[in-house]
């Protein structure tokens, strides 16, 4: 069980090395498949450490459809060695391996495996495909070291490396100035959400001497200590699960390959933050302001979100809204206690959202790279095979039964209204809303897209690779990932079947106030797949049937053009004054003292050595006057103090 | 207390010292110029013996025989270079011998 653990975190980091290692001594090809094997062997090893954790421990009866005993095993922690120590404090280089850590193990490198093998066919041609794979094997291996931590050092270690190889890839095309911009403003907002983690570890520190999983969540700190520490924690999961007020970046770092959209910010990377809450949930709990503040936070963003995707134009843009939305709702599932069913979407999420990017990318790469959605009508008549994986996958996001979303979807919001407060009402309400807004910009996107008469634009621009709609590395993951986002969500049907629920039981046990009674998940369930269903019919009378107007309401649209301005405002408040000190420091400091020192100094060294060399006569006679000339002076000097 | 006053043996040395620092800044040739610092290496011993006796001590007289023994090595080497040049067919004039000019 834990050698699965090891070989799933080394298989990628040694397809990284090997790439790197062998530079372009192979070819192209060859790089690509060492990365798609290395994550296909992490797979194995996942399914390796599940299976070892289902063996263990395990009590009761075993399923007989999903195979899982009624209660499975705690979790191991395995030690490699000693890695860090400074007087007690000790950390080491150790894996944890528990139903949380493995599921999120299967997450990673199953759905990480098949984007990568897409990517064969999706990069094929590029000039630095080698630099390519040798990155996405590394991605993989840093977000399996975030997910396998063993403690809360090596998961900062990971967490911090999955920022960089984000960085990397989204700057991966580096002569295009916009993604080197969005790269590193990726990576900034990220370096703040690490920074605020790093503090809440410093705080842990202080008060504990420790940093592992176990005795933090037993020690009880002082409500201020406690507090600070979750509130560092969820700065870190905000920015890199790019929610309010830090999520600015993710739309921009669609500027990247797709497979990475889909990887990264769809699939694995972006969902961390909720991993990270379902973790540390003790410290959470102990914490419940800011543990309400993550719920409401992923309100706020599911909403927001959704409501700007309604006007993006660019179809990758629009995806990458919706997942934001999406994490939305894991934010609130997680926030409001609902850590399984948090987990369950984000499972759920990994398996459509990827497939909803790589149909995208299918798109984009039939139309020789455009993006803009409003001239691609009718492409679904040339491309059908992604026209239908691409609808599994949108009914998946809308959550309309009994496609996967609407699965773990429900049960989030279900979970809202077992709490039966004031804001849990709210929570409800938004998360009802929410469903209503991504069932209008899925398939306002879906009607803009795939039917009707292709338009002028794509019969001139459609061109086929060889006699299918791609290459067969690309159809295949697309297609593995539509039968996965059509029954991938019948693993759990609340209340009446949990094993997902049971199965994360042992590592983050759902709170009892977030479980629903069985009315609330019937009610719940049809608010939400009714909303869901209205927002189609919106999409379909305004997009396909061009029954109602589009509201004009310039204001508004205007402000979700422009993201509600928040680029604008970060612009004002941060970049425009730190811009305008550094101007005036440049003007009156840098160029005047700082560089006119230098060539001064220079000058003066000049002249003075133009002056000295004129005593190098190169006589001896000259170098004995001088001598003796001293020596007469010492003498003098001598004779006159005495 | 034999011979003249001590003053006359330092007032002698100090001529002396004075025709060889003369010596070494006026003239050009290697061998006159070696000569010269032999003059007023000497200078120094007449009057380090003088005081030595003038003060009953017998250090000085020492310092004397070292400097002798300093002056031997020196104009062993000096003379060693002279020849040294001389066999290369080089000119002897101190002045041509520049190769360290600025």
């Amino acid at each position: 069980m834990t050698g699965g653990a090891w070989l799933c975190l080394l298989a990628p980091l040694g397809g990284t090395i090997l790439i790197t290692l062998c530079g372009t001594r192979i070819p192209r090809v060859v790089a690509a498949w060492i990365s798609t094997v290395s994550c296909f062997v992490a797979f194995g090893g996942a399914v390796w450490a599940f299976l070892g954790v289902q063996a263990r421990h395990a009590v009761g009866p075993v399923n007989p459809v999903t195979f899982l005993p009624a209660v499975p095993g705690r979790g191991e922690i395995t030690t490699a060695w000693t890695w860090l120590q400074s007087g007690n404090f000790h950390v080491g280089l150790q894996l944890l391996v528990d139903p949380l850590s493995t599921v999120m193990m299967l997450i990673v490198s199953g759905v990480g495996a098949l984007i990568v093998l897409y990517s064969i066919g999706y990069m094929d041609g590029d000039e630095e495909e080698r630099r390519y794979f040798a990155y996405m094997s590394f991605f993989v291996f840093s977000m399996l070291l975030l997910v396998e931590g063993g403690n809360l050092l090596l998961l900062l270690v990971g967490w911090g490396l999955v920022g960089l190889s984000s960085y990397l890839l989204i700057g991966f095309w580096h002569k295009r100035p916009s993604a080197v911009q969005a790269a590193k403003k990726a990576f900034v907002m990220n370096a703040f959400g690490d920074a605020t983690m790093a503090l809440a570890f410093f705080v842990l520190i202080a008060h504990t001497h420790s940093l592992s999983f176990a005795p933090n969540f037993d020690v009880h700190l002082s409500s201020t200590a406690i507090n600070l520490v979750a509130l560092g924690l969820l700065g870190g999961a905000v920015a890199k699960s790019a929610q309010i007020p830090l999520q600015t970046w993710l739309p921009d770092a669609m500027e990247g390959p797709t497979p990475v959209s889909a990887l990264i910010h769809a699939a694995t990377m972006v969902t961390a933050g909720v991993y990270l809450i379902a973790r540390t949930h003790p410290i959470f709990e102990q914490a419940p302001t800011i543990e309400l503040i993550a719920a409401g936070t992923g309100a706020l963003t599911l909403l927001v979100a959704g409501l700007i995707a309604l006007v993006q134009t660019d179809i990758k843009r629009v995806i990458a809204y919706s997942t934001m939305s999406q994490i939305g709702y894991m934010f609130l599932g997680a926030g409001v206690g609902a850590y399984a069913n948090g987990m369950f979407h984000l499972l759920t999420h990994a398996f459509f959202k990827a497939l909803l990017f790589m149909a995208a990318g299918l798109a984009i790469h039939a139309l020789a790279g455009e993006q803009d959605i409003r001239r691609m009508r009718g492409l679904g008549q040339l491309m059908p095979f992604t026209k239908w994986c691409f609808l599994a996958g949108a009914l998946a996001l809308v959550g309309i039964p009994p496609f996967s979303g609407f699965f773990s979807k429900d049960s989030i919001v279900a979970a809202t209204a077992a709490l039966g407060t004031w804001y849990g009402w709210i929570f409800w309400v938004c998360g009802v809303a929410g469903a209503f807004l991504t069932g209008l910009y899925t398939f306002r996107l879906w009607f803009l897209v795939f039917p009707g008469e292709p338009s002028p634009f794509v019969r001139e621009h459609h061109h086929r690779h060889g006699r299918l709609e791609g290459a067969l590395t690309m159809l295949v993951p697309v297609g593995v990932l539509a039968v996965l986002a059509t029954v991938g969500g019948w693993l759990q049907w609340s209340p009446r079947w949990t094993p997902f629920t049971d199965w994360l039981a042992p590592a983050a046990r759902t709170l009892p106030v977030a479980i629903p009674t069985n009315t609330q998940e019937y009610y719940t369930s049809a608010a939400t797949v009714l909303a869901g269903l209205a927002g189609i019919a919106v999409a379909w009378a305004i997009y396909s049937e061009r029954r109602i107007a589009i509201p004009a309401a310039p204001f508004w649209r205007r402000a979700l053009e422009e993201k509600f301005y928040f680029d604008l405002l970060y612009d004002r408040i941060f970049y425009a004054p730190a811009a305008a000190v550094a101007n005036v420091l440049r003007r009156e400091f840098e160029e005047p003292v700082v560089l006119q020192t230098g060539s001064d100094l220079g000058e003066a060294a000049l002249e003075t050595g133009g002056l000295v060399r004129r005593i190098q006569t190169g006589f001896l006679r000259t170098y004995v006057l001088f001598l003796a000339a001293g020596a007469a002076g010492v003498v003098l000097a001598f004779l006159i103090a005495k | 207390m034999l011979g003249p006053d001590v003053a006359w043996y330092v007032a002698v040395a100090a001529v002396l010292f004075g025709i060889g620092a003369l010596g070494v800044l006026i003239r050009r040739n290697t061998i006159v110029v070696l000569l010269s610092l032999e003059l007023m290496l000497n200078a120094g011993n007449l009057a380090l013996i003088a005081l030595s006796r003038h003060w009953h001590n017998g250090a000085g007289q020492i310092f004397a025989l070292a400097v002798m023994a300093v002056a031997a090595s020196e104009v062993c080497v000096g003379l060693g270079l002279v020849v040294a040049l001389n066999r290369r067919n080089l000119s002897l004039d101190v002045d041509s011998l520049s190769e360290l000019r600025g």
